[in-house]
Formats: structure tokens, sequence, C-alpha cells
């Protein structure tokens, strides 16, 4: 697979929510509005990135028995460490999605990239391949929060364009279920043609 | 699509058969729409009409567009949704409002699933709770019956369960909440707020005695819920009558009538044995019965509902039918 | 490829593994302490900002007995006390800090947390019909609690018990003030 492949491929045909169907939680919990899809993204991207160089790096080494806790414990190193920085420099973005953040350590994506890609791949494919399904990640969470927002808040990244509130059931769990079939139904169809 | 489309399940079914049940269905509400109609003048008949079409145009336009097979379209099962929808809602909702309804209950409720005979969740319902989370205020808003066709000065106020338990949860009892209001037991049975399906007991009855006559549906379903409900009712009413309302109120108040005998009772998203449709009115009644003595919300027969028709298959599995010769 | 999954390499990994990370971890903590501790105190700050005027110093945080319940308070030299009230509200406890003048006039009151129904109760983080009428409420003059309960708050439309519950955080601050100016 080319260089440019690794890093588009997170978009359509391996995207991590609609084809994998991976890290359902904070995809459901988080995308209350585009903005809080797109941090989310942003944050388990860091978490990929770092953890699949450094899983590449050292794969080569750990014996086979204990790969998954030493996998786990990389990973949940890098997710305390994002969680350190963002209490400290940015207490906003901490606050909305507090609780989503050490959950990062369990979501499937992050773990299931170590074992099928990094865990076999050179340092290089291996970080490109955690900015591609990074990017996949996040540009789908920002759609989803898009959606969200438009329908429950009346409003796109917190700008308003209607009085009052939208249909709140999309800021609830129900309109998170609901805006995730339906645009996976949309995805797969326009993703045949 | 170049298949040959073999139609779901009970194959013993015509449309022609569907449409005919469905007409009985229809027939069976009219003696509570025309009450309704009495109480809640041109603004209810707003109301239906508006759910009406909204159901009946979204159904037709996806069979025809979406899933391009118009030989499914069924007008008068969507007609009985729209019913159904309009009777769920206060007069008082604006337009938009029931058609967002709508859209829910035939685009997301049933034809997600594959249209008639696929869903769920019973279409109806599903289209009520989903306004009933999104637009709070307008939903509980609901409209006191003016008695008279003419006069459009409605009053608006919050309906018998929502008074009683909001005065619960400060701390009163139901008779302080009562003496509270300038009310009594007696006077919120009568002159009680609602949608037009809560109104009219009497009307919903002998609706569905027809079609209990008809042979259009059994009468397990309703029986098991209104026995459940009136069981707990009455324990915990004997236990401490002033924190827990009794057996007629909780019966007559609320979704429990129109819920019992027209939404349980719906074909595709019940049970079909006669004991898996007890199993499924028992579960109904002590649902709706913990969400109104124990949870916040002050009404539980739509959740009720729901809850219960995601059991309808594990239902269907434990209670088979009889096969015939055994 | 990978070593040899005997007793020695597993034990060998896994401890390497983890004294890097903790190491690595350690660092960070050390370097982000100091912030994090600035940021809390920022937010503090930000939310006594708002529901006192402007005052000289830093506000001490002190606690007080009140009927049996202890309340924190920020006592802010020259500008009054903010009191953070805590009451059981619709869908959970509802966390209120009210500014609290030397005379006991309501500056104004902010949101500390809440588990409110979005779109009923939680209106009582934006309804500024709802939040204004608290700013320079003179307890002694009108009654904290709902109109229905025959008090002068005008309650948020559908949420007559999130509005119940606000007031009575008011309230207990108010007690709690009464108290505090009883002891100076």
């Amino acid at each position: 697979m080319s260089k440019f492949g690794l890093v588009t491929k997170g978009l359509l045909k391996e995207n991590p929510t609609f084809v994998l169907v991976l890290g359902m939680c904070p995809t459901l919990a988080t995308t209350t509005s585009a903005l809080n899809g797109l941090e989310m993204g942003l944050a388990t991207m860091f978490v990929l990135i770092l953890s699949n160089i450094v899983i590449s790096l050292i794969a080569p080494v750990v014996p086979d028995k204990v790969h998954i806790p030493v996998y786990i414990v990389v990973i949940a190193t890098f997710v305390t460490l994002l969680q350190l920085l963002m209490q400290a420099y940015t207490p906003d973005v901490y606050e909305t999605l507090g609780l989503f953040i050490p959950l990062i350590v369990v979501n499937c994506i992050v773990l299931g990239r170590a074992e099928a890609f990094a865990s076999k791949n050179s340092v290089g494919d291996s970080a490109l391949d955690g900015i591609g399904i990074g990017i996949g990640f996040t540009v789908t969470l920002t759609v989803i929060g898009i959606v969200r927002e438009i329908l429950g808040s009346g409003s796109v990244f917190g700008w308003k364009f209607i009085e009052g509130d939208g249909m709140l059931a999309f800021v609830m769990a129900p309109g998170a279920f609901l805006v995730l079939g339906y645009l996976m139904v949309l995805f797969n169809k326009l993703a045949k043609r | 699509m170049d298949k040959l489309i073999v139609s779901p399940s009970p194959h013993l079914h015509s449309p022609a058969s569907t449409d005919r049940i469905m007409l009985d269905v229809i027939i069976a509400l009219v003696p509570a729409l025309l009450v309704s109609f009495l109480f809640y003048g041109w603004a209810q008949l707003i109301v239906l009409v508006v759910s009406c079409v909204g159901c009946v145009g979204c159904e037709w336009l996806i069979v025809r567009y979406l899933m391009k097979r118009p030989a499914v379209f069924s007008c008068t099962s969507a007609l009985v949704t729209g019913i159904l929808l309009a009777m769920n809602l206060p007069a008082t909702a604006p337009w938009w409002m029931v058609l967002i309804g709508a859209l829910v209950a035939i685009g997301v409720a049933k034809m997600s699933f594959g249209g008639l005979g696929q869903n769920i969740f019973n279409p109806a319902i599903t289209g009520r709770v989903f306004l009933l989370v999104s637009f709070p205020v307008q939903m509980t808003n609901w409209t006191m019956p003016a008695r008279s066709f003419i006069e459009m000065d409605a009053i608006t106020g919050a309906t018998p369960l929502s008074v009683i338990k909001e005065g619960l949860k400060s701390g009163l009892s139901i008779d302080e909440v009562l003496a509270a209001n300038g009310m009594d037991m007696s006077m919120l049975l009568r002159d009680i707020g609602g949608s037009s399906g809560e109104i009219s007991a009497f009307a919903l009855v002998l609706g569905f005695c027809y079609l209990l006559v008809r042979r259009v549906v059994k009468p397990w379903i309703p029986l098991s819920i209104v026995l459940t409900i009136a069981a707990i009712a009455g324990i915990f009413h004997a236990v401490d009558p002033a924190h827990y309302t009794g057996i007629a109120f909780n019966l007559l108040t609320g979704g429990v009538m129109l819920g019992s005998l027209f939404m349980a009772t719906d074909y595709v998203t019940s049970p079909f044995s006669k004991w898996g449709g007890v199993i499924y009115g028992i579960g109904i009644g002590l649902i709706v019965m913990m969400i109104r003595y124990f949870g916040s919300y002050p009404e539980g027969m739509s959740f009720a509902i729901l809850i219960m028709n995601c059991f309808v298959p594990l239902i269907n599995r434990a209670f088979h039918q009889k096969k015939f010769g055994r | 490829m990978a070593a040899k999954s005997n007793l020695k390499n597993m034990a060998l990994s896994l401890t390497l593994v983890c004294l890097v990370c903790s190491a690595l971890l350690g660092v960070v903590y050390a370097m982000t302490a100091e912030p994090i501790r600035k940021a809390e105190e920022a937010k503090v700050a930000a939310s006594i900002a708002r529901v006192l005027p402007d005052f000289e110093g830093q506000p001490s945080l002190e606690s007080v007995n009140v009927d049996g319940i202890d309340f924190n308070y920020y006592r802010a030299p020259g500008a009054g006390y903010a009191v953070i009230s805590t009451v059981g509200g619709f869908g959970g406890p509802l966390s209120l800090m009210v500014g609290i003048s030397e005379e006991g006039i309501i500056v104004n009151t902010v949101v500390l947390a809440h588990s409110e129904t979005p779109g009923l109760g939680a209106k009582c983080t934006s309804d500024e019909a709802f939040i204004d009428q608290f700013k320079g409420w003179d307890p002694a003059v009108s009654r904290l609690a709902v109109v229905k309960d025959g008090g002068n708050v005008d309650a948020i439309t559908a949420s007559t018990i999130t509005s119940r519950a606000y007031a009575k955080a008011i309230a207990n601050a108010v007690s709690v003030y009464s108290k505090l100016a009883e002891n100076e």
C-alpha cells in the first residue's frame, strides 16, 4: 500500500466507525456537538499515533505471551499523559470530555491498530496508519456531531441559526444511535458506488 | 430489484385482509375521536389531519421512491398510525411538531425496519416518545377540555398525573397536593387535561368492544395489563394511601386505556400466542406502575409498551403457537 | 521475530515497560501539577467573580455548619460571601454558588453542577429571565419560593421542580449568611 493510501484509507475503505465499527462508546457518547466530536477525535488520534509508533518499535522484542499487557500499558501511559496535559492546558475541553478521556484506553481502535498493524509494520508506516485512522475517526465524529448539533440544538460549531432548542432527542442517547445508524446506511450506500 | 419479492412472514394475510382489519380499527377509534373533537374542538381536528396526512404521505413517499415497491403500500395501516399518534398528542401541538412525529413514526420506527409487519416498535408510540423527549415543554402543556366546539379560549395545564407527581416530589401527601390545587379526586377524573386518547375511556372501551365482536383482537393483552395495574395500585394504595394513588385513578388517567386497548394490541409488535400476550401484558402493567410510583416521569404507558416491544421476539420463542393437530 | 516467551523474558519486558512508562508519567505529572492547580483555582475564581462584585485580595475557603449540614463558602473581604449550596434537583444534585453581599443582598448565582433534563430543568443555566430575577434579590423583602408555593420566584416553564430546588438552594445560602452575620 502506498504511503498516501495509508493516510487516506481511514476515511473510506477502513473507516473506523462506519466500516470497522470500532470505538462505539466515545462515538455515541461524546458527539453531542460538532466541537465535542472534533475534540474527542483529535484526542484519540494523538494517542493512536504515539502508541502506534512506540508499539511498532518495541513489538520485535516483546514476548508473544505478554504482548497485550505491554501494549495496554503503553496505551494507558499515553492516555494518562494526554489527560494530565489537557487538565493543565485546556481545562475547558477537559471539563466537557473529562469522563471519556480515560476510556480511550479501552477504545478498540487503539488496541486494534496496535495488534493488526503497528506490531507487524515499520515505524514510519505505523505512524502514517495512526494518522490515517485518526483522521478517519476525527472526521466521522465531527460529522456525527454536526448532524446531532444541527438537529438537536439548531446550531453548527456553536453558531445558532434558530431560536430556542432543536429536537432534544438528538442531543441525548437515542439521537446518537439514530444518527449513527442512518449515517452508516448513507455511508455504505455511497461507498458501494 | 428484479428478484421475486416474498412478503413478510404472516403469509396467511393478503394485503386486502390487512386493509379490512385496519379499517375495523379505524371504525373502533371513531367514538373516541368524536369525544376528543367535542372536548378540544378544531385544534384537535387539525392535529389529527396533519398527523394522518404526514403518516400516509411519508409511507407513500418511502415505499414509492426509496423502496421502489409500490405494491406493499398500505394506506389504512399508515392511517391507523396517524390517528393513534394524533390521539397521543396535546391539541395545542403545533403542526410542524405533529409532522415531525409522523415522520419519526413512519420513517424511523416503521419503514427503517422494512415496512408493514417488520417493525419492532409500535410506530405511533415511538413518534410520541420522540416528541416527548424532544419537545418536553410543548408536550407537557395539555389543554384542559373546553367542553364546547366553539369556545376556543383553551386553558392549558398539567395532567393530573404530573400534578400529583410534582407534589409528591416536594414531600406532600396526595390529599395535601389536591387541597393545594383546589381539587378533589372526583374532579380529577372528570375535568382532566390530557391528550385526546386520555379523556375518553368509555368511548375507547366501546370501540374495543366492536373489535372484539368483529373478532379482530383478543382481549388477553388489555385484560392482563389492566389487571396488573389494578393489582399493584390496589396493594400500594391499601398500604400507604397518602403516597400512592388508587386503582381507578391509575386506570383512568394517562394513556392506560388507549395504550392497553389499541397500542399494545398492535399485531406486529405484540406476541402471537395467548399466554405470550398475558406475559407481555403483565410486563407492561408492571413497568407502568414502577414508572408512575418510583420513576421521574409522571406517566409511563408509552415507555412500558416500547420496553415490552423489545421482549416480543423472546416471548414468541418461549410461547410457540401450538402446531395444528398436536 | 519476537523474543521467546519464557518466564525471564516476560518478567523482564513487563518490568522494563512499566518502569519506563511510570518514569515518563512521573515527569509529566511533576510538570503539569502546577498548571493543573492554577487552572482549578482560576475556575473557582471565575465563579466567584461572576457572583460577587470586584474585590481586593484572595478569597479564603471556609466552612460552617447550619442545621446539621456543612456548607463551604468563600469569604471575599469587602465584597461578601460566595456560598456553595447543593440541593436535590429533578434529575440529581443541583449545586449552586450564591454570591451574597455584606448587607445580605443576593448579588448573582451560578450553577456549578447539575443533572437536570435538557430543554426543561437544564434551562436553569441559560434562561436569562430566570437567572436574572435573583440579581439584587433581598431575601428580607421577597420570599425565596416559586409563585405556585406562595413565593416570589417566577419558575422556568414546565420545570417547577428545578425552579423550586434552585430557590431552595439560594434560601439555604441565605441561612448560611444569616448564621455568619450573627457570629460577626
